[in-house]
Formats: structure tokens, sequence, C-alpha cells
């Protein structure tokens, strides 16, 4: 239903107000259709929050979003898909061991998706985070290059 | 006393007694500006914003509680029955119109609750007034805006007979005994059981009579007999059940002989609905209307069929 609406309903998405209305369905649904789900999108949340200077707003689009001085990490729908924008060396790299998926509607881009189902998806999603939240960090920092800190992140979620 | 006034019920309680107060307001102002329907119409704001808002509140009382997102969806759900509830009790609205409502109104409830725990926990009051201000802006216009929506619902079906078999069937038929396979029927929606006439020409008479004795009032304006039978709803009860929301203004019947012994037989509706938005609710009146028209049309057939 989720890939129903994205693909046939969502240029609905930008009537204001109707994505909240929507991912509260995805939500309804989660709490019928696997409950522990809500519980691991919550602890997400308390861990990121707790990243120096990340804070937690509502995607345009349905869904708690991340941020790292005012710049998207990346944002969780009622569903657990994890969209986040990497960059598509990075994204080429974690592809390869097929626990990501190319973004539900932006393809060929540096977004990526990850579907959160269990607690070992729910730490695989912290860590894609964490990396997320690393780039934004490292883009802040005067004089960084960003890719070299790659093959390290790598390492860690490979 | 601290256990009744607790936030948890503060929540629910203040929630539902701006849903009462908005609901009323409302209403004062469709009715001052464009009274169109029998019951007044119900609109877009009244099924979105108020329990958009009605969730907000409850999560302003709720958000010193730290309480879970399974947690705040299932409070939403309870707050959703709570409104239920006293839309029966307040508003006379009948248990099929409260099945429709409910998933929409604790989706919004939801919805509200979720963006009132981010908004709270922002603290930032200039934002959260900016977002109640453009909600009741929203509101306001949608209220004192005028709310016309037809609609037309076609369905199909072949018979096993030659349309001079069928006509008689199609102007007039006998009580219809086969169970309802429609689940909103099934759980007390009226359904057609039979149909009479005063005559067989345009200007007679024709009467749908309704599984719980509801009459509509019909009149006769096309008889082209063996091909075209259109009637004009002239009257038609006033239920909670539906009728008050959805006005049924016309139907058509269409006979095309397919020159192999069947025919084509084409059941038309026409109608105008009182409830917004339509997007939502035009999803149940068709689904209504094409099982009233499947009802009918599938017991001409078993009549028209018969040896």
């Amino acid at each position: 239903m989720f890939w129903f609406v994205v693909r046939y309903l969502g240029f609905l998405k930008h009537i204001p107000g109707l994505g909240f209305v929507f991912d509260s369905w995805l939500k309804i649904s989660t709490l019928l259709t696997n409950p522990l789900l809500l519980d691991l999108i919550d602890e997400i949340e308390h861990d990121v929050i707790r990243w120096e200077g990340v804070t937690i707003t509502l995607h345009k689009y349905g869904g708690i979003q991340f941020n790292y001085k005012g710049r998207e990490i990346g944002h969780i729908h009622g569903n657990g898909l994890l969209d986040m924008l990497l960059n598509r060396q990075l994204k080429q790299q974690l592809m390869s061991d097929g626990k990501i998926q190319d973004h539900h509607v932006f393809k060929n881009t540096g977004w990526i998706s990850f579907y959160i189902k269990t607690t070992a998806d729910k730490k695989y999603a912290l860590e894609l985070l964490k990396l997320g939240y690393q780039l934004r960090r490292r883009s802040f920092t005067p004089g960084s290059d960003h890719q070299s800190a790659l093959p390290t992140v790598i390492a860690v979620l490979a | 006393m601290k256990k009744i006034f607790s936030p948890r019920n503060r929540g629910y309680l203040f929630a539902n007694a701006f849903s009462i107060t908005a609901i009323g307001f409302s209403a004062w102002i469709i009715n001052t500006w464009n009274h169109e329907g029998p019951n007044g119409t119900f609109i877009f704001s009244e099924f979105i914003i108020i329990p958009f808002v009605m969730g907000m509140i409850s999560s302003w009382f709720w958000q010193k509680e730290n309480i879970s997102s399974r947690q705040l969806i299932n409070r939403s759900i309870l707050n959703g029955i709570i409104t239920i509830v006293l839309s029966a009790m307040f508003l006379g609205e009948g248990i099929v119109c409260l099945i429709i409502v409910s998933p929409l109104l604790i989706i919004c409830i939801s919805a509200g609750a979720f963006a009132g725990r981010s908004m709270f926990k922002e603290d930032n009051s200039t934002l959260n007034s900016s977002i109640f201000a453009a909600l009741f802006l929203v509101f306001i216009t949608d209220s004192i805006s005028e709310h016309h929506y037809q609609n037309m619902v076609s369905d199909q079906l072949v018979i096993n007979a030659t349309p001079d078999k069928i006509w008689k069937n199609v102007v007039a038929f006998e009580h219809i005994k086969e169970e309802n396979k429609y689940w909103l029927f099934k759980v007390g929606m009226p359904s057609p059981v039979q149909s009479t006439v005063t005559g067989y020409h345009v200007g007679a008479g024709r009467k749908c009579i309704f599984s719980n004795g509801y009459v509509f009032d019909e009149k006769i304006v096309t008889y082209d007999e063996n091909e075209n039978l259109t009637f004009d709803v002239t009257h038609q009860p006033r239920d909670p059940e539906i009728m008050g929301h959805i006005d049924i203004l016309r139907g058509q019947f269409i006979l095309k002989d397919n020159g192999d012994g069947t025919t084509t037989l084409t059941g038309n509706s026409w109608y105008k609905l009182y409830v917004f938005p339509t997007w939502y609710y035009d999803i149940w009146a068709k689904s209504i209307t094409r099982n009233v028209h499947w009802r009918v049309m599938e017991h001409i057939k078993e009549l028209s069929e018969a040896k």
C-alpha cells in the first residue's frame, strides 16, 4: 500500500499536512502489524537526539527527521523506512552488501532507503545515521575532506 | 479528584470539549452563511482540522509524561472512540456513519498528537502560535465556503435474456430474498428490497423500498420500453444511517440488446454529498451506491433468467 501511494498518489504530498496524516496511518498500521517497530523507532530517536548538535523535527512529507545544524541527516517514516542522503560513491559501496536500497523515489542519486523491521535493523539504521551525521559534521568543519573518512566508516558498517 | 483530572484524562477531556465547541461553532457558521444540506453540511475542517487540533491539545497535556509512540497511538484511538460516542449522543449519528467516519477521525487525531508532541518538544511558541493560527484560518475559510458535490456511478451486468423479458423486472420487482453480501448492509445499513410502480408511463410514481421500511419516492421521467427507464427521486427518508449525508437524485436503467439472446443492463445513479472531504467520503458513497446497484441488478438477472 505504501508503494502504491508513493507511486500513484505521490503528487498529493505537496498538500500541507497530508504527509502527516499519511504517516499517522502508517503508524497505526504498524501498531497493528509490527508494534515492536514503533518502539525501535522511539529508541533510534532517543539515541540520535543525544548526539551533539542534532535536532528532531517532523519531516515535511511525514515521519521524524534528524538534522545536524539545520541540515537533514535522514528521516524515518511510520512504516520503519529510513531515508538518507549520502553520496553516490558511498551509496554504491553500501548497496553492494545488499542491505540498503535505492531511495524509493529518488533513483540514481545519493539518497538511500533502508527498511527497519528488527532489533538488528535498528542497530544498522543507527550506524547509517551515524555515518550521515559524521558526513554532515565534516561538511561543517572548515578545510575538512569528508571523503577521507569514508573507508573507516564503511569498514565499521561492513 | 486528582486522578480524574490527571494529565492523561485532561488530554481526553479538553480535546473533546474543544471538538464539541468547534463543531457547534462550525455548524453555526455554515447555517448562517450557506444552509445547504437537509441535516446541514459536514465539512472538511470538521473531519480533518478539528481532529488534528484535538490530537495537538491532547499532546500538550501529555507532553510531560514522555509517552512512547505506541502509547500515543493507543491514546489517540481511545480519544477517537470517545469522540465517536459523543457524536452518537449529540449528533444522533447511526452506527454505519460512525464506522465510516472512525478511520479518518482516528488517523487525524493521531497525526495531530504526533505533530503536537514534536511541536511542544521544540518549545517554539511563535511557531506553535503560527501553526494554530494557520489551522484556524483554514477552518474559517472552509466554514464560510460553498460546498457542492455531485457524482454519478454506473454499473453493468450481462443478463441471459432478451430486453422484453427483463423490462418488467426493471420497472418493478418483487421482494429480494437473497441474503446481503455487502458488509455495510450486514451491519445495519438499509438495503433495497422491493420496487413498485403506479403505472407504466412517464409521470408514474415508483417506490423503492428498503430493508428497514424506508421508502424512496420516485417519478418516472423517461419510459422507453425495453430500452431506458429513468426516474427522479422526489422524496427520500431522513435516516441517521447515511441518509441525510447523501441525496440520491436520479436513477436509470438502460438495456442494450446484444443480439445473441443476452442483454447488457446498465444501472446509473446520480447523487449529491453533504459530507466533505469528498476524496474520502466519495469512496464510501461509490461503494454503497455500487452495492445497491448490484443487489437490485442481480435480483433482476435472477428473475429474468428464471424459466
